[in-house]
């Protein structure tokens, strides 16, 4: 079995990601603004409340807003376009008659979507957000750098399994989409889910004690909040060990489970279209 | 545009028909929206958990009681959910009328451009949020201290003018897709960031953002002013309490900017279609 079908749909949705400068451009203002809105009403609510031992401090929120908004584009917040289309379509039985092995297929396809999205943007908004706001004298609303290197290093091992986790969601959404044969359905579930979960509305340690734990360990912490946390040096119940834990077990299991999910669905998928 | 009554529909006539096709198509496929309108619920009531997760831990929103908070995030809710359902062939106008040249059809016809691009959806989708944030206002008012019977008749004004305003956004976004051709995700900034921007009391952002959200964009105005004056809570910005019952005025006020706007780039328009 060869790499080379994978690698090129991997490709494929890469450059697609990279076509739309004008539509990244456009991102990074929505996420500034957002930032700032969210900066702005974090500053107040801390400042108004200054004996409150808070999980993470008023710089470490805003570090924790920044690196959420840059990482928007690489929650799973609906389907693959493309596949989308095809379920409408009925053009999704082509890929049933590939002769590859069709979650590794849509998988790189949906991780190259997720990365060739967020990727520029990141690169951009954390630029802004951190080097350039500190020059322009807004280094007390600035991103942070990280605590040490080998918390950045870590970091960048988490985030990596988080985008891997990330696009595996996605693959839940592309069978629920191949199911319902409508991809509004999946970006109607997805997007609240992942906004929610994975700390983009609300850091998640900000959340009453008592939910934090069940956030922590939900799949969705695993692909922005735990990276972030680690990059924060805020501690984690048992240590980074369980962080990165957490992102394998769910990435294994989420596999697993999808792979089931999606042979059920594909042996009695009715394909509209002509 | 005046035809002989006997022959033509009248405009509300007209537009209780779109209207009414529009929603016989939308619910072509209950399961679709079904699943489309409780997401719009639970994202939009997910987000009121985050921010009572902040009071929560801090007591306050920034010294604003939980009440005084929920009738902001309700009205504004309400009022973008009144304009997302109105104003939905304003959304699309860009990809689905400028490049496309189906525009060119509309103008043959006699009636009012706007009311034809209002009839193109009355769209079923945001009644979550509408829900939602019926169901946060009215759990704000229960919780608010100084509840003013005026309330009953300023609250709704304050809606109406909020979705006037929020209406009027979606058309200036509209009339600059005849210079852009394709919608412009930054006016994402005025709409979904208004909402976020609109929910919290103004007195916790900076002073440019305040004038932006005050003379710009005069989502204050229909928002933080008249909840103000509902509660009967002092403006800590030191703005008479009674303002809040003139000032949803503007929303419409910059509605009819919009519309003007509107009709010139019109005036202007050039097919970019074939």
């Amino acid at each position: 079995m060869s790499l080379r079908p994978y690698l090129t749909a991997f490709g494929l949705q890469w450059k697609i990601g990279l076509r739309y400068r004008i539509a990244v451009v456009a991102g990074l203002v929505a996420q500034m603004w957002f930032g700032a809105v969210t900066l702005m009403a974090y500053a107040s609510v801390y400042h108004a409340a200054p004996d409150v031992q808070a999980p993470l401090s008023l710089r470490q929120a805003m570090t924790y807003t920044w690196i959420q908004q840059s990482l928007f584009t690489l929650l799973p917040l609906g389907c693959l376009p493309a596949i989308g289309d095809a379920a409408r379509t009925g053009a999704i039985v082509y890929d049933l008659l590939r002769p590859v092995d069709m979650w590794n297929w849509w998988l790189s396809a949906s991780l190259a979507r997720l990365l060739g999205n967020a990727v520029p943007r990141a690169v951009l908004l954390t630029c802004v957000a951190g080097p350039l706001a500190m020059l322009v004298g807004l280094g007390a609303w600035s991103l942070a750098g990280p605590e040490s290197l080998i918390l950045a290093a870590l970091a960048l091992v988490s985030i990596t399994l988080g985008a891997l986790l990330s696009a595996t969601i996605v693959m839940w959404w592309n069978i629920l989409t191949a199911r319902t044969l409508s991809p509004l359905g999946s970006y109607a579930v997805g997007t609240p889910l992942a906004v929610l979960l994975s700390g983009m509305l609300l850091p998640l340690p900000l959340y009453p004690d008592w939910i934090r734990p069940f956030l922590l360990a939900q799949p969705f912490a695993g692909i922005t909040d735990i990276p972030i946390r680690i990059y924060l040096g805020t501690p984690i119940p048992g240590g980074i060990a369980t962080g990165l834990g957490l992102q394998l077990f769910w990435l294994m299991a989420l596999t697993l489970l999808g792979r089931l999910w999606m042979r059920q669905t594909v042996n009695r998928l009715e394909v509209q279209g002509a | 545009m005046t035809q002989s009554p006997s022959r033509t529909l009248s405009a509300p006539v007209l537009y209780r028909r779109m209207a009414g096709a529009s929603i016989v198509a939308q619910l072509r496929y209950p399961g679709t929206f079904a699943i489309q309108a409780i997401g719009n619920f639970v994202t939009t009531l997910l987000g009121f958990f985050g921010i009572w997760s902040l009071f929560h831990r801090f007591g306050s929103i920034a010294g604003w009681d939980i009440g005084t908070v929920a009738v902001l995030y309700g009205l504004v809710n309400v009022a973008f959910s009144l304009a997302e359902t109105l104003g939905r062939g304003f959304e699309v106008f860009g990809g689905e009328y400028v490049r496309t040249g189906s525009f060119d059809r509309l103008l043959l016809r006699p009636r009012s451009t706007l009311l034809l691009l209002l009839g193109h959806e009355l769209r079923l989708r945001p009644i979550g949020r509408f829900l939602q944030g019926l169901f946060v206002l009215v759990a704000g008012l229960w919780l608010a201290p100084h509840v003013q019977w005026s309330a009953a008749l300023v609250l709704p004004w304050a809606i109406a003018g909020g979705a006037a305003m929020f209406l009027g956004v979606l058309i200036g976004q509209a009339a600059l897709c005849f210079i852009t051709v394709e919608g412009l995700e930054v006016v994402n900034v005025l709409t979904y960031g208004g909402v976020e921007a609109g929910q919290y009391p103004l007195t916790m952002f900076g002073r440019w953002l305040r004038r932006f959200i005050t003379f710009i964009l005069p989502l204050a105005a229909v928002c933080y002013y008249p909840a103000l004056f509902s509660l009967n809570h002092a403006d800590p910005l030191g703005m008479p309490t009674w303002i809040g019952a003139f000032s949803p005025a503007a929303g419409f006020a910059f509605f009819g900017v919009m519309v003007l706007a509107w009709n010139r780039a019109v005036a202007g328009y050039v097919s970019s279609g074939s």
